[in-house]
This record gives C-alpha cells, structure tokens and sequence, in this order.
C-alpha cells in the first residue's frame, strides 16, 4: 500500500514538473505598463480643452483620421487613404469599414462629420484652426469630403492634432470624465489625483496591442518621480535635465531624448523706444550666449536656435550663424544706434514654467554686460496670457511656442496685421507667408520658408534661444516607446521583453 | 456654559459668512480671465467672450455671489473645471488622505513632544534638557520639503522599507495604508514637535512651580503620581490648544508634504486648482477649509472649557 501511495506521489511530481515546462515563456512578460505623470489632464474631451496633459491621455482612448510618425511623415488612421483635389481645395477620405467606438457601435462617416462640426463649435478652443473649413460633405457610410474657403496646402496636417478625434454623438455629454472613442485603449478608471488606467481595447481594429492596461501615476515631484523609477514602482518617467546623471550608464535604465517640437524665444516688444530699434535687438542677440541659457535651463539638452522653427522640422533651415555671440561686438553696435551708456527694460517671466525664468535670468545677467538693465517681474501664467499675450503690455519676455505640423502655423503670427505680440510689424514677410500657404510644390515651398527664416533672423522680432528636448527614462525591458512631433505619448506598440 | 457654547457659534457662523464673501470676491478679482484660461492662447476673442457668458461670468458680481452662496448651502459647490467632478465629491474623496496624516502626525508629535517637554521640564538644564531643546530647534529649522526627499531616498530607495509614493486606502489593505503614510506623517509631526515641546516644557515647569506640588511631595506621593497626576494635569491647557491648532493647521491641507509624497489629499486639490485656474474649485476648498479650522477651532475651545473650569468662569464673566 505504502509503495502505491509512494509511487502515486511520485507520478504526480512528475507530471507537475512538466506541467510547469510546459506553460510556454510568453506569460512571464509583464503586461502592464506604470508610468508616471505630473499634470493632471483638464478632462477627457478633446474638443473643449487647450491642455496639453489632456491630450497625452486622450491620443490613446480616440483615434483621428490620419496620424503621424516620429519622423513627421503622415500615416493612415482611422483613414485608410485620402485624395486632395488638383486645386488643393478639398480633401476626401476614405474610412475604414471596421472601426467600433468602446460602446460598440460601427463608426461612420457621420460620426466624423459630426466630430468636426463640434470642434468648430463656439465651446471649441479650437475652432479658430478650422475656420477655414467651410463644408463638410458626407459621401456615403465611408466617405467624407472637406472644403476649403481658401487655399492651405498644409490642410491634411490639421487632421492629424489629437483635438481632431472622432467621437461618438450619443456620449458627449459625459466625455470630459467617460471617454468613448475608437482608440487603442479604453479607460477603467480616472481616480483625481492619483491615477488613471487605460485598458486594452479587446475590438481594436489595428494590431494587436500587447499592453494589457496602462497605469499613469500622477506624481507631481520630481524626487518622488525619480525614486519611484529607482524601485521600480515605475516603468516609464518623463526626465529632466539635471537627473539625467542618475539614470545615463546605468544598465537598467534607458533614455529615449528628442528635440521637441518648439521654440523658446526671448519676445521683444518693438514698439519699445529701445527695442524698436533694429540695431540694439541684433546687439542683444550677440550679447546672448545661448549655451549658457541652454546649459542653465535645460542642463545642455537643448539645441541653438537662430529663427523660428525647430531644427525637427522639415522646413528647418539653420540661421545659427547669422548672428553670432560675440559681446564686443554687441557693445559697439550699441554705440552706433546711439545707446552707448545702455538704457533699462523689464523682463516679463512666466513664474510656473521654471525653464523659461531660468533662461530669463541668465539673458538679465548677460545683457547687463553690455550695459542693458534688465528688471525682472515673475507672472501668473494667467496674468502673462492676458497681459503679455494679450494686452500686450511688455517689454521683454522669455516663452515657449509649441507644437504644430506645418510651419505656417508657426510662423503666421510674424504676419504685419496678425495682431500678435511679437508680429514683424515692417511687413517683410507678409507676401512671402501669403505665398508659402498657396504654393503646391513642396520643394519651392520649403524655399520661401527658408527666406522667411533667414529674415527673421535678422531682424529679430524675437530673439531665438533653442528648442529644448523631450526626455524620459524607461525601465530596460520596456520597448517600443516613441517621442512623437506632436506632444502626447502611444502605448499602442509599447511592449516589455521580459 | 450652554450659552457660552451658544455664543461661540453664533460668531463662528459670522465669521464663516465673512470668509465666504472674502473667498468669492478674492478669487473673482484675481488676474486672468477664466475663459481665456481655459481656452488657451489661440482661442478667438468670440469663443472667450461665449465662454465668459456660458460661464455666468458677466452677470454683476453680487448676483454671482448669492448664488454661489445659496448653493453652498445646499452644498453643492459647483463642477470642477479640471476634473468634470462634482466639488463636494473631489474634496470628501481627499478629506480620508489628508485627515488620517493629520491625525498621525499629530499623535506622533504629541507623543515625542510629551515625553520630551516632560523630561525636560523635570530635569532642566540637564544635559537631556539641553538635547530635547536642540532636538526641537533642529525640527523646527529644517524644511519638510528636504526632510520628505531624505526619508524618500534612505528609507524609500535605499532600505525599501516604505513605499516612495502613493497613499493606499485602509479600507484597501490597513498594514499598507499605514506604511503609505507613515512617512509623510513624521515629516510633518518633525515641523510640528517644536512649539508642543517648548509649550509643553514651560506649562509643566509652570505647574511644578505651583503649591500643591509642594502639597504632594510632603505628603511623600511617588513621583511618577505626583508628575503625572498633579503636574501634568495642570499643564495641559496650553498644550492642548496648540495641539488643537496644529491639527486645524495640518487638516487645511498640507501641500508641500503631499506633493513630494504623491498624496492625493487637500493640499494637493488646491495646488491643482490654482495651477489650472479652477475658479469654482478653489472656492469650494477655500470654503471648507477655512470651515474646518473654525470648527476645529470650536471644538477646541469647547473641550479645554471643559478641563479647565477657570475658562468656563472667565468666559461667563463671573470672575
């Protein structure tokens, strides 16, 4: 009996044994994605926010029509494939026929209709972007036609923004806390203040998705981000500059770093009785050392700038040595405009962007020894938008402009009438903008900008400081993750090797 | 008695009537438009001006403030900007976090504070005095936000034995809710332990002075009852009342030790609101927590009435 029971057992360790040889390797990879966040999104409908950390959520949760790749080319989407018409005034899409919203129903030509309809609306922050779509045709359940009231070659790039989602009529009312799109990811649960969770979309109409949830933890101290990383509580970490030394050569760690898509300008007031004058801005440029701005605010991970366009961009020209540092120069410039003794301005910094008073205060000391007093005033972001941005009441200030495609949407606000803060009010490059958004070639298009950026680099309604880097550590079993031109992050291809 | 609790709260109530017109007329005039806020820099002066409206903002303020005001009453303090959430939802989803570091780290400082203030008291100008004494300066002196990063990286990093961020609800798991505030607790009793201690030291040495001590050593009580008993009995009022405002203190939120341990409590609701301009949630907050610092304020008072009769006289006028 004893031996029965002896070999009984016996039979069962084996067969446990190779049970367990048998469960194949792929299980042991881990699944589930924690990333850490510092800002909360303001809501989850990308059609009635202007907040960035919105659309690093909603870009996984809502699909658009087209979308983009880290080297800037446009891909399809929720578009299969799109034909502009030869006079580049209307665009049609064609739709794939297998896309279902999270509440399971076929989306359809409708649904974008209906989408873009409420992105133009009055609620929209956006809708001045899409002012110049005038009528939106549906063909048939797949087929959708755009037109244009004038001519904007750089069109098929409004489509790709995350605040184009398509969303589905019957939820709007809600999307801001439930989010129902077509997207990658649905969300489980949004706790204030704590987390959110993504999870896998099982109807997905891309490939397959080999995260099974996405866990953003919101973190708002840089040491507490760091340390959770370090334990390992975190699998991806947004980086900035002064902890790269903690993560760089270590073997457990990897940094993914790319140029955003920005520019940080210092922005002159040229109705200044100083700064009107075109000599003293070319002064001051020479008397800034955009290393050092670059080293005191982004612990050298940032790129020279000498224009308005970062270096990532397509229609990049480099304008770097157009006006270069060099402050004796700059002191007998000011001599010849007349300023030899120097003179007093005031410097407007937005107080919650710490990079851009950073930079401010290496420029205020930098100009000083050319004999400019420059006088700082931190300000409320709300108080810089309405008062820098909109009154514009100011002298000096330092800021970044972000994040779009196409360069016109950079550089438009240059235009004489455009009413910016910072236009180049003696118009010389009105006609050349005027020609750059109707001219069809790409190559002469690229051209025109070139010029543009030449001339802005010389006369200098701004002075161009860099294009910081968008940097962020990741665990090294984390593969796939991708910095986008556009700021919002994809956890679609993300995967983990063990 | 009953009327002196009577008349605190009606000037409680006055008092929370001023704050909610300071509260509503304060965060109305601040610098910046909401709409424009929200919208963003690109937004056309059109779709400002209807949000503006959509948002009651041009109707006269007094207008806008009764009826923010007849709302509070009915507790309902409006949808948060940020979050699409009912505000009296966000702020009792964060009352657990920053109430149960409050209380931790008040029974954590009142303990150390005690036992030292007490020892010091006892023993003065001994050398335990003289390190008590430097104990508190150093509390005092050295900012929660390095003491928070510290403890992260040594205990947290180093030695894993707490977690680096994150609060746990106890209702989820009690050992590790306890770990998850441990931490941000001590921190906060650490800037907290000074001024009890040095209270504490002072009342005991104040009440050690007094007569019936005399009284109790003739009458060869041990010293354990006679500082226990007598000494410290009569030196708890004062510490009490710090202890009450300390608590209200930490119970406002605590936005430095929240934000570097990742808490979702008050303080950091209110950094959040600020930073996105969320009018009607900054309201909200300020609201409630000036309300509980009052309250708590109340209580306070109340409750020392009640170990003290010397207030109740007082306060009645009778002396």
């Amino acid at each position: 009996m004893k031996k029965i029971i002896a070999m009984l057992l016996i039979a069962m360790l084996i067969s446990a044994c190779t049970a367990q040889e048998n469960t194949p390797e792929k299980a042991d990879v881990k699944t589930e994605l924690t990333m850490g966040y510092t800002t909360e999104p303001e809501g989850l409908d990308p059609h009635r926010t202007a907040a960035a950390s919105t659309f690093t959520v909603t870009n996984n949760i809502y699909d658009t029509l087209v979308g983009v790749t880290p080297q800037w080319e446009i891909v399809p989407r929720l578009a299969k494939e799109w034909v502009i018409s030869d006079d580049g005034m209307e665009i049609t899409f064609s739709l794939r026929d297998d896309v279902y919203f999270h509440n399971g129903r076929q989306m359809t030509a409708k649904d974008v209709e209906y989408s873009f309809t409420r992105l133009k609306d009055a609620e929209s922050p956006r809708a001045r972007d899409y002012e110049n779509i005038v009528k939106i045709e549906v063909l048939n359940d797949y087929e959708i036609k755009f037109i244009t009231a004038e001519l904007d070659v750089e069109l098929l790039k409004s489509f790709v923004y995350p605040w184009a989602a398509v969303v589905p009529e019957e939820e709007v009312a809600n999307l801001k806390t439930e989010p129902v799109g077509t997207g990658a990811f649905t969300l489980e649960e949004w706790v204030p203040q704590q987390h959110l969770i993504l999870k896998r979309n099982e109807n997905y109409y891309g490939d397959e998705i080999k995260l099974e949830t996405v866990k953003m933890v919101l973190i708002p101290d840089a040491t507490g981000m760091m340390a959770g990383f370090q334990v390992g509580d975190l699998d991806i970490i947004p980086l900035t500059g002064d902890q790269v030394t903690m993560v760089e050569g270590n073997e457990n760690y990897k940094i993914i770093s790319e140029p955003m898509n920005a520019v940080q300008i210092m922005s002159l007031n040229t109705k200044n009785e100083y700064l009107s004058n075109e000599k003293v801005r070319q002064a001051m440029a020479m008397a800034i050392n955009k290393d050092e701005v670059i080293e005191a605010s982004m612990f050298g991970y940032g790129a020279k700038i000498g224009s308005h366009l970062p270096p990532t961009s397509p229609d990049y020209y480099d304008t770097n040595n157009i006006i270069e540092y060099n402050p004796e120069k700059a002191k007998e410039l000011l001599k010849e405009a007349g300023y030899e003794n120097g003179f007093e301005v005031d410097m407007s910094l937005p107080k919650n962007y710490q990079l851009h008073v950073d930079a401010g205060q290496v420029i205020a000391d930098q100009l000083g020894r050319i004999g400019i007093k420059v006088n700082i005033q931190l300000v409320e972001w709300g108080t810089w938008l309405s008062e820098v941005y909109g009154a514009k009441n100011f002298d000096t200030t330092v800021v970044g402009h972000t994040g779009r495609l196409d360069s016109y949407a950079f550089l438009s606000r240059y235009k004489s009438d455009s009413n910016d803060y910072i236009s180049l009010t003696t118009g010389e490059v009105d006609a050349l903008l005027e020609e750059a958004l109707k001219e069809l070639d790409e190559n002469k298009r690229k051209e025109i900008y070139k010029d543009i950026q030449v001339i802005l680099a010389n006369k200098l309604p701004a002075i161009y400081l860099q294009t910081p880097h968008t940097m962020l550590a990741l665990q090294k079993n984390v593969e796939g993750m991708k910095i986008f031109p556009i700021d919002f992050y994809d956890y679609k291809d993300v995967y983990f090797t063990e | 008695m009953f009327n002196y609790v009577l008349d605190r709260l009606k000037s409680s109530i006055v008092v929370l009537f001023v704050v909610s017109i300071i509260t509503f007329f304060v965060l109305m005039i601040i610098p910046g438009n909401p709409a424009q806020l929200i919208l963003g820099a690109d937004a056309t002066p059109e779709a400002i001006q209807e949000l503006h409206v959509a948002m009651g903002l041009d109707r006269p303020l007094y207008q806008q403030y009764f009826s923010w005001l007849l709302d509070l009453l009915k507790l309902d303090m409006g949808k948060s900007y940020v979050y699409g959430e009912s505000v009296t939802v966000l702020i009792a989803k964060s009352i657990p976090v920053t109430f149960s570091l409050s209380i931790f780290a008040m029974i954590m400082a009142a303990f150390i504070a005690f036992l030292f203030g007490m020892i010091s008291a006892i023993k003065k100008d001994s050398i335990a005095d003289y390190f008590s004494r430097s104990i508190m300066q150093l509390g005092a002196a050295i900012p929660s936000f390095w003491i928070g990063m510290v403890f992260i990286v040594y205990f947290g990093v180093k030695l894993k034995l707490f977690p680096v961020s994150g609060f746990i609800p106890f209702e989820v798991n009690f050992f590790r809710f306890i770990k998850s505030i441990t931490l941000p607790s001590l921190v906060l009793a650490i800037g907290e332990i000074g001024t009890l201690l040095r209270i504490i030291r002072s009342s005991m040495l104040d009440s050690l002075k007094q007569d019936y001590m005399d009284m109790a050593r003739v009458k060869g009580l041990s010293s354990f009852k006679i500082y226990i008993k007598y000494a410290l009995r009569g030196a708890l009022t004062a510490p009490l009342t710090i202890i009450g405002m300390q608590f209200a203190k930490l119970a406002g939120g605590t936005v430095v030790v929240e934000t570097i341990f990742a808490l979702p409590g008050l303080g950091r609701l209110v950094l959040t609101a600020v930073e996105h301009r969320d009018i009607v949630l900054l309201q909200g907050l300020v609201m409630f927590i000036t309300s509980t610092v009052i309250i708590i304020t109340l209580i306070v008072d109340i409750s020392v009435m009640f170990f003290n009769p010397r207030v109740k006289s007082f306060q009645q006028g009778d002396l």
